[in-house]
């Protein structure tokens, strides 16, 4: 098991933002955290990832306690990309992505031809071979966050952790970051869990799925399960019908803009 | 949209040998010019070994130990400067604002105020006052100032925001109580007090480079080391550490290292105001995105502008000299207005 925990909670102050979690992760699947707005997504990933000391539970990467690992240990084995991280200004892409090699040369070894090709090879994976000498701040958003994922792309941890990865992204470099999650689990083995706020882009790309409401873990499972389970027209508070649009192809969420009473406008 | 263009490299090695170069003509300049009339030849010959007693004492015991004392010194502000603004995130960061500065200045004031009861001053109270023991006393004083920010800061989690605000707020108290002590009390040690306070290399000797020097040393020796900590630090504490920085970790040890090489500099030569803040901005600016000029740039700068300021301070005053700490807070003014135009 890469990354499991049970019984996760975590507090802001009185509030319980994540309440007795548990997931567990296989190797090489592709895990989509859905809920609402506050519903502990972030608290989630940034327990899981270890940023966060949890007031109960356990977290354990491929079967260790995170708790015993150093920042290091865990950056080798597990890279987290958090919503809207900020960088020094002047910094260039090629910079940003070099600071995922951290964790494997440390404060002493140089970097050699594998961290160098690792560096390449990340910023070929999101198209940003070329800007590679751009400072981050001549970047668009969408540049901008292809960047991080390639700095977390470069950490080459089997475990990726990704906090809404898609937001600010057009529609183009949205599918383009789910096809490189794809492609990562697939040919590379790497396992991913990311928050994304798109149902339809969750389901088409997910192996499975979590939902969260309130802290609440309230489903996880396939996503054939979740269109059949009718919870995200409770939790989202919406109407809709779950079509398939092809005989193969997966339940596609088709949202009805009339809303339920008491429904947030 | 994978184009793999060869990246075009600037070359590291031109600019560092430029202001190599350049330090190197600032450093004759002060060797060569100054107050005492010494003719060119009359230099020239102590420094190949031989010349007359006169110029000898000249050169060796009074200009070199300052020279070096300063180049020592403005690479320590210059640092810890550049340490300052990198775990706080802030750009106007420097040992005054961080409350080294201050601490300094209160060990120092105090050491003043009880050193009169202990050496009982005669006639001739500037002369008897015990100035040697200052460079410590400063350290010291300097030093715990940093740890009691560094405790204060560590307990509400350590975090750059923090830091400054507890930085900025234990300086204001140690600067209130310096000044309470010194509005206290009158006659010569107010001179002494004066003399350190505005920054100056007036009368540093060896022991002064001596005193500096382990310092120096091990903070130049430790920085390659911490190089890439450093640039990590920069980052929000959660992206830092899931790159695998220890965050807290690391940045206690660059903050130490930035107070140990800050209170030491006050200490020897007094709160120099604004090497610390604009020599690494002035850095910065000269390397561009060539990241990895920027620490060497400011250990060079540093050494640079407080020769420079000091010769400046020395040719413009002639006997009656400017401190260093005047011309660098003269000087630096307008250098910041300009780089912070520059800076997006």
């Amino acid at each position: 098991m890469p990354l499991s925990c049970s019984q996760l909670s975590v507090l802001y102050g009185s509030r319980k933002a994540l309440n007795s979690f548990n997931i567990d992760l296989k190797a090489g699947e592709v895990r989509a955290l859905i809920g609402p707005n506050g519903s502990g997504k972030s608290t989630a990933l940034q327990a899981l990832s270890g940023l966060i000391v949890p007031r109960e539970g356990r977290v354990e990467i491929n079967g260790k306690p995170a708790k015993l690992m150093s920042r290091r240990t865990i950056a080798k084995q597990m890279a987290f990309l958090p919503q809207q991280p900020s960088a020094p200004d002047e910094m260039t892409v090629e910079q940003l992505v070099r600071q995922g090699r951290y964790p494997h040369v440390g404060l002493f070894r140089s970097y050699n031809s594998h961290d160098e090709l690792a560096i390449e090879w990340a910023l070929e994976s999101t198209g940003l071979t070329a800007l590679a000498d751009r400072s981050l701040l001549e970047l668009s958003g969408g540049e901008r966050q292809r960047a991080w994922i390639s700095a977390a792309l470069a950490q080459e941890a089997q475990i990726l952790l990704l906090d809404e990865p898609t937001s600010f992204l057009d529609i183009g470099f949205q599918v383009e970051v789910l096809n490189l999650v794809h492609r990562l689990s697939r040919e590379r083995g790497v396992t991913i869990i990311m928050a994304i706020h798109d149902i339809n882009q969750a389901i088409s790309v997910s192996d499975r799925i979590s939902l969260l409401e309130k802290g609440q873990l309230l489903f996880d499972g396939e996503p054939n399960a979740l269109a059949e389970s009718g919870l995200i027209e409770k939790v989202f508070r919406v109407k809709g019908n779950f079509v398939r649009i092809t005989p193969e192809s997966r339940p596609h969420f088709d949202i009805e803009l009339a809303r339920m009473p008491g429904a947030r406008i | 949209m994978t184009m793999s263009a060869p990246v075009q490299r600037p070359s590291l090695i031109a600019p560092l040998f430029a202001l190599l170069a350049l330090m190197v003509l600032v450093f004759l300049a002060a060797v060569f010019l100054g107050v005492a009339d010494l003719p060119a030849t009359d230099v020239a010959a102590v420094m190949a070994g031989h010349g007359s007693d006169q110029a000898k004492s000249i050169i060796l015991d009074i200009r070199l130990p300052r020279i070096v004392t300063g180049i020592l010194a403005g690479i320590h502000f210059a640092v810890a400067g550049l340490l300052l603004q990198t775990i706080t995130r802030n750009p106007l960061a420097d040992p005054s604002i961080m409350g080294i500065s201050q601490g300094a200045t209160l060990a120092v004031t105090i050491f003043l105020l009880f050193a009169v009861y202990i050496y009982d001053p005669g006639s001739n109270t500037l002369a008897v006052l015990p100035v040697a023991w200052l460079p410590a006393i400063g350290t010291v004083g300097g030093i715990m100032a940093g740890g009691i920010i560094y405790l204060l800061a560590f307990r509400l989690d350590l975090g750059p925001l923090r830091i400054t605000l507890c930085g900025i707020a234990i300086g204001a108290v140690l600067h209130a109580a310096a000044i309470g002590l010194i509005a206290g009390w009158g006659s010569a040690r107010i001179e002494i007090l004066l003399e350190w306070l505005s920054g100056s290399l007036y009368a540093r000797s060896w022991n002064h480079v001596l005193f500096l020097l382990p310092f120096t040393v091990a903070g130049l020796a430790v920085l390659p080391i911490l190089r890439r900590s450093i640039d990590l630090l920069r980052f929000d504490p959660p992206v830092a550490r899931s790159f695998g920085l220890s965050y807290r970790k690391q940045l206690s040890v660059v903050l130490l290292l930035s107070c140990a090489l800050a209170a030491s500099a006050v200490g020897a030569v007094g709160p120099i105001i604004f090497v610390g803040l604009v020599v690494p901005h002035l850095a910065r600016f000269l390397a561009g995105k060539r990241f990895a000029l920027v620490l060497p740039f400011t250990v060079a700068l540093g050494a640079f502008i407080v020769t420079l300021g000091d010769l400046l301070g020395r040719l413009l005053g002639q006997t009656e000299e400017i401190p260093i700490g005047v011309i660098t807070a003269v000087f630096g003014v307008p250098v910041l207005i300009a780089l912070l135009r520059k800076i997006p």
